[in-house]
């Protein structure tokens, strides 16, 4: 659902705004515990109102603007005793139908190490913005490109040459191609943080180093819930916490991208497999005082079949990079910055070579004021720059929003 | 869902009406100042459950947390609701401390005069960041290591409530008084308020945001009034 309409949304806000201010005592202020404790429920709402994106620089995989959504999300945990550990949650975007973006088992088998294995619909390995992309956990209204920016590539459709993918620069956000659906549909992201992919994950932390390997359905880009290529993603994952305050971290990932049915018509049966994406990931986080810094950059590849000339190289390429900043000015109140860069590599075409989809450059600055703890007021302002391709190539992108959780 | 909002209200309420009698105290105390003081002593008995704040659902955590100790939701502050006259010239400012240890605050509940600066070590091999947004006292005392301190000092009366913006389970309360008249439970649930000039008196209670109605006591010279209180 693409909410254009601006009545709608103001509406929204205000409702959700006097609600929230006039009730602010009586809304739940910590999360819910039942059955003795066994049971505990908490919630995230956040309603973002803000320009209108003809770029489309802000949608997600979901269709929706990042700009302009009402999301909810309901979070449960039930304990069965030391060793097990039912975690779900459900979600719904602008009033869609209700989605389960997590829902797994965590079995601890040593009630006193720190190794946990983790199966069903699980959080994600690679990186360190995927797990944090609720309203409060993301100083900004917006999200690092290589987790949100719908790149042209697709898994279930394919361009039949270099030259249909160029033609096609910029357009991830509604993309056709002529080999496998040939519908058209949204691009993938680098890295999906709106969608968690199904496996088992197994984690364990000794002394500063933390580790985490999991084996699931989809990949990076194409989180799945049922499988469309019979291949397994691995990713793995190593984060260091050498000081208090300081957090490195690396992860890597690789399994079959392309769907069945697109490498089936692209190059018939057999090989469907062998068309993966491999990423690797490096990310830092130091804080102190007031101050929180962060930085991660991703370096991803795609193989895709090619069944006409001029073909592709062995991989598409793409290379993201993120640093952000937040610095508190006053109890409540908070500053934030993000610079954000996605480039893309070049291929060879019949009449250029050019990157295969736009380079995007994004700064955002915004900043938080907490009504009361758990209720976060944010304004941010973007500057979009895209570098080719047939869309606007710049926007200038203001929202705000209003986030709730307990 | 019942539970959570009944106690944010009374807590609400009982923040109003311990603002409201510290701070008008002085112009409303009629009681009688005698050269002997008394002691009003007693038990409060909590007739009602309460848990302490669970950990958010770590969806997104890869494995299970690192385990935290659990707030003593135990203890309660009983407070005169007006204070003698006089009382508020020997107000001054201590130290006093809560730690932060195990991903909780210690003690849950710090009762203190106007003045007192409060100390928040942190014990914890991890990051916290103690902040307030009352509006007795709001502050932020960023992020800091292990084996460091910062301090706060709280010169208005009224109930502070503390938080860490790291960990969302771990909260505190910090009561401060613009009079000395004050006494915290024991894990009995006793309390004894010393020094207490004789006369009558209105006494309340406090746990965890909830209060009593105000009591009436008559504290005899050099002598002991005893009041109980049930909480629920």
């Amino acid at each position: 659902m693409t909410v254009r309409s601006t009545a709608p949304w103001l509406a929204w806000l205000l409702v959700i705004c006097s609600a929230t201010i006039a009730g602010a005592q009586t809304l739940p202020s910590e999360p819910i515990a039942l059955a003795g404790g066994h049971v505990t429920l908490s919630g995230d709402a956040s309603a973002t109102y803000g320009s209108d994106d003809p770029g489309f620089f802000d949608y997600t995989d979901y269709q929706h603007s990042a700009l302009r959504l009402l999301r909810l999300d309901l979070t449960a945990a039930f304990k069965a005793g030391p060793h097990f550990t039912l975690l779900g949650e459900i979600r719904s975007e602008n009033l869609d139908s209700v989605r389960p973006y997590a829902l797994y088992l965590r079995i601890r088998p040593w009630a006193a190490r720190d190794f946990d294995i983790q199966i069903g619909r699980i959080p994600p390995t690679f990186g360190a913005f995927a797990r944090r992309t609720y309203a409060n956990d993301n100083p900004l209204i917006g999200y690092p490109l290589a987790y949100q920016y719908l790149t042209s590539i697709r898994p279930d459709a394919l361009p039949a040459s270099a030259d249909e993918l160029l033609r096609k620069r910029s357009l991830g956000w509604l993309v056709r191609y002529s080999v496998g659906d040939v519908n058209p549909d949204i691009g993938v992201p680098l890295v999906s943080a709106f969608r968690w992919d199904t496996g088992v994950q197994a984690h364990a932390t000794v002394g500063i180093v933390s580790t985490t390997a999991s084996l699931t359905t989809g990949t990076l880009s194409n989180p799945r819930f049922t499988d469309d290529n019979s291949g397994r993603q691995f990713a793995a994952r190593v984060e260091v916490r050498p000081v208090v305050g300081l957090v490195a971290g690396t992860s890597f990932a690789r399994g079959p991208f392309v769907g069945q049915s697109a490498a089936r018509a692209a190059i018939g049966d057999g090989r469907g497999t062998d068309f993966t994406q491999a990423a690797w990931g490096g990310d830092l986080e130091y804080s102190r005082d007031y101050y929180l810094l962060r930085f991660e950059t991703v370096v991803s590849g795609w193989r895709l079949p090619i069944i006409e000339a001029p073909a592709l190289p062995e991989r598409l390429g793409a290379v993201s990079v993120s640093l952000e900043g937040r610095y508190r000015l006053r109890p409540g109140l908070y500053a934030a910055a993000r610079f954000d860069h996605l480039g893309f590599s070049d291929i060879v075409g019949t009449r250029e070579t050019a990157p295969w989809d736009a380079p995007v450059t994004r700064f955002e600055i915004g900043a938080g004021y907490s009504i009361q703890r758990n209720l976060l007021l944010k304004l941010s302002y973007q500057h979009n720059d895209r570098d080719g391709g047939v869309l606007l190539r710049m926007a200038h992108l203001t929202s705000v929003q209003l986030g709730f959780w307990f | 869902m019942k539970e959570t909002v009944s106690i944010a209200v009374s807590a609400l309420v009982s923040s109003v009406t311990l603002v409201s009698f510290v701070i008008l105290a002085p112009e409303r105390s009629g009681a009688v100042v005698a050269a002997s003081p008394g002691t009003i002593r007693g038990r409060v008995e909590l007739r009602r459950v309460v848990r302490p704040m669970e950990r958010r659902p770590g969806v997104a955590d890869l494995g299970t947390a690192v385990g935290r100790d659990l707030p003593n939701l135990l203890r309660s502050v009983v407070y005169l609701e007006s204070a003698p006259r006089g009382a508020f010239e020997t107000s001054e400012g201590g130290h006093a401390v809560m730690d932060q240890r195990n991903e909780t605050f210690v003690p849950h509940v710090l009762a203190i005069t106007t003045g007192t600066t409060v100390d928040f070590p942190n014990s914890d091999q991890r990051y916290h960041n103690v902040f307030s947004l009352s509006k007795t006292k709001a502050f932020d005392l960023g992020r800091y290591a292990a084996g460091h301190s910062r301090p706060v000092m709280f010169d208005r009366p009224g109930i502070v409530r503390v938080f860490c913006d790291i960990h969302s389970h771990m909260n505190a309360f910090i009561l401060v008084f613009s009079h000395p008249f004050f006494g915290l439970t024991d894990d009995e649930g006793r309390y004894r308020i010393e020094n207490v000039p004789s006369g009558t008196y209105g006494v309340i209670a406090w746990n965890e945001g909830t209060s009593s109605e105000a009591r009436p006591v008559t504290v005899p010279a050099s002598g002991v009034a005893e009041l109980d209180f049930t909480l629920r």
